[in-house]
């Protein structure tokens, strides 16, 4: 199955088969978008930033070295993005986010579910916002499974001890504050 | 005890299930002597598990539809530049007489090689390149669908210039041709959707939706196409459609005469 790995792929990309980026973004579109949304951005900007993502891979397909997984650089990527993205609008001044009290029952998105989990899906997300950025950016990383933890660490500049202790941090203040909030 | 640090590091390895199965069972042990760090385990456990069940919405079809209008935009310009580009460096160097030389005597070499080796041509294919190449024909088809689906009769016109790249178009693209055909605003996207058809004619669904597209259509243009088209394949079903499109009080006299000319002809 070596001609389906995410690398091949975009080794063929590198060489000039653009038409292999479909096959890579039908594969991580969903992550992505979803990496981007529980960050804390609407929908729409979500959608956009997974554009700039693609973009930036197209542009700089020449840089792509092949040594690590895909997805780590993809990440990479999608971080430098998002933070491209806050920088510019933090100088104008225009907050495009999904603030805590915004995350309410009704403007959720059609989980099937019943109403006391649905009730609970939505104060998870209001927690995630409860929590600084870094912590909300490498819990997110290690959500999706195919990013080892050395990789993560490459991610946000860390040795890979210290992104386990980050991850395992993260996870207690978000399981407190979903908690805390269970209270109210 | 142990150090806070190293807890915390075994208990991620546990369970992102990087530990090796001897270091897991000391881990499992320490959990069933230790109930405080059981406890912090599965306060963990549950973290791990809340992060999992985060769901998010499913992306629109609009991001679908920007990817592909980048993707295409930036294929038409590489094309561009590898057509109106100078030849490339290492493509100048073999022009020089020593690498020509080295070069015929290397062609010399395969053509032997080729008829010299055993029925090499009868291998099979490898599985891999095929389930590829079937990857790549499900992205075209998605791309095809979305462009169709684009308000801008620019990016259906490339969607119908997309279908033209299939080795051989299932049914689902068949389809869309065939709507665009019928339904489509735009006279020039009609067009290029008959003229991407007729690369499936041998199909007996596209040549029945191509003749049951006739009295669909008002254009004088796309009726004569069509007209031409149904000569060529001399299709006797398209007769009483033809027929029926001969009733109608507006049609262009010139677009009259030339059904006229169609019925006799395939009759």
């Amino acid at each position: 199955m070596q001609n389906l790995t995410d690398n091949v792929l975009m080794m063929k990309v590198k060489s000039g088969d653009l038409d292999k980026l479909g096959l890579l973004y039908e594969r991580h579109k969903r992550k992505l978008f979803g990496f981007f949304y529980n960050l804390g951005n609407n929908p729409s900007v979500s959608e956009d930033l997974v554009q700039n993502v693609f973009v930036r891979i197209l542009k700089y397909r020449e840089s792509y070295s092949g040594d690590g997984a895909f997805a780590a650089w993809m990440f990479q990527m999608a971080r430098n993005v998002n933070n491209d993205h806050h920088k510019k609008i933090s100088k104008e001044r225009i907050f495009d986010g999904i603030a805590p009290e915004d995350v309410m029952e009704g403007s959720d998105d059609g989980l099937n579910e019943t109403m006391d989990q649905q009730g609970d899906a939505i104060r998870l997300k209001r927690a995630l916002t409860f929590l600084p950025d870094d912590k909300r950016e490498i819990l997110l990383l290690s959500k999706y499974r195919e990013l080892k933890f050395h990789e993560i660490a490459q991610i946000v500049g860390c040795s890979e001890g210290a992104a386990k202790v980050r991850v395992h941090r993260a996870l207690n203040d978000l399981r407190k504050i979903f908690l805390e909030m269970e209270m109210l | 005890m142990m150090e806070e640090e190293k807890f915390e590091l075994l208990a991620m390895d546990f369970l992102a299930g990087t530990m090796n199965e001897v270091d897991a069972k000391a881990f499992e042990e320490l959990l069933l002597n230790n109930p405080g760090y059981k406890e912090r385990f599965l306060v963990l456990k549950e973290g791990w598990a809340m992060m999992d069940a985060m769901e998010s919405p499913e992306p629109s079809n609009q991001m679908d539809g920007a990817f592909y209008e980048m993707l295409n935009v930036e294929m038409e310009q590489q094309k561009k530049k590898t057509s109106n580009g100078q030849l490339p460096a290492w493509l100048t160097d073999l022009i020089k007489p020593q690498w020509a030389f080295g070069m015929l005597l290397l062609i010399v070499g395969l053509t032997l090689g080729y008829f010299l080796a055993p029925s090499v041509g009868s291998r099979p294919e490898p599985q891999d390149m095929v389930i590829a190449q079937n990857e790549t024909e499900e992205v075209r088809q998605k791309l095809v669908l979305t462009l169709l689906d684009q308000p801008s009769a620019n990016q259906r016109l490339q969607g119908v210039s997309e279908a033209n790249k299939f080795q051989s178009a299932d049914s689902i693209v068949i389809k869309a041709l065939l709507q665009t055909l019928n339904r489509d605003a735009d006279v020039n996207v009609r067009l290029a959707a008959i003229e991407s058809l007729t690369n499936y004619v041998d199909n007996p669904m596209v040549r029945q939706g191509l003749v049951q597209s006739i009295p669909n259509q008002e254009s004088p243009l796309l009726q004569i196409t069509l007209a031409n088209l149904m000569v060529a394949l001399q299709e006797k079903a398209s007769i009483a459609p033809f027929k029926q499109l001969l009733k109608e009080k507006q049609l262009d006299t010139t677009v009259k005469k030339r059904i006229e000319k169609t019925i006799e002809s395939i009759i």
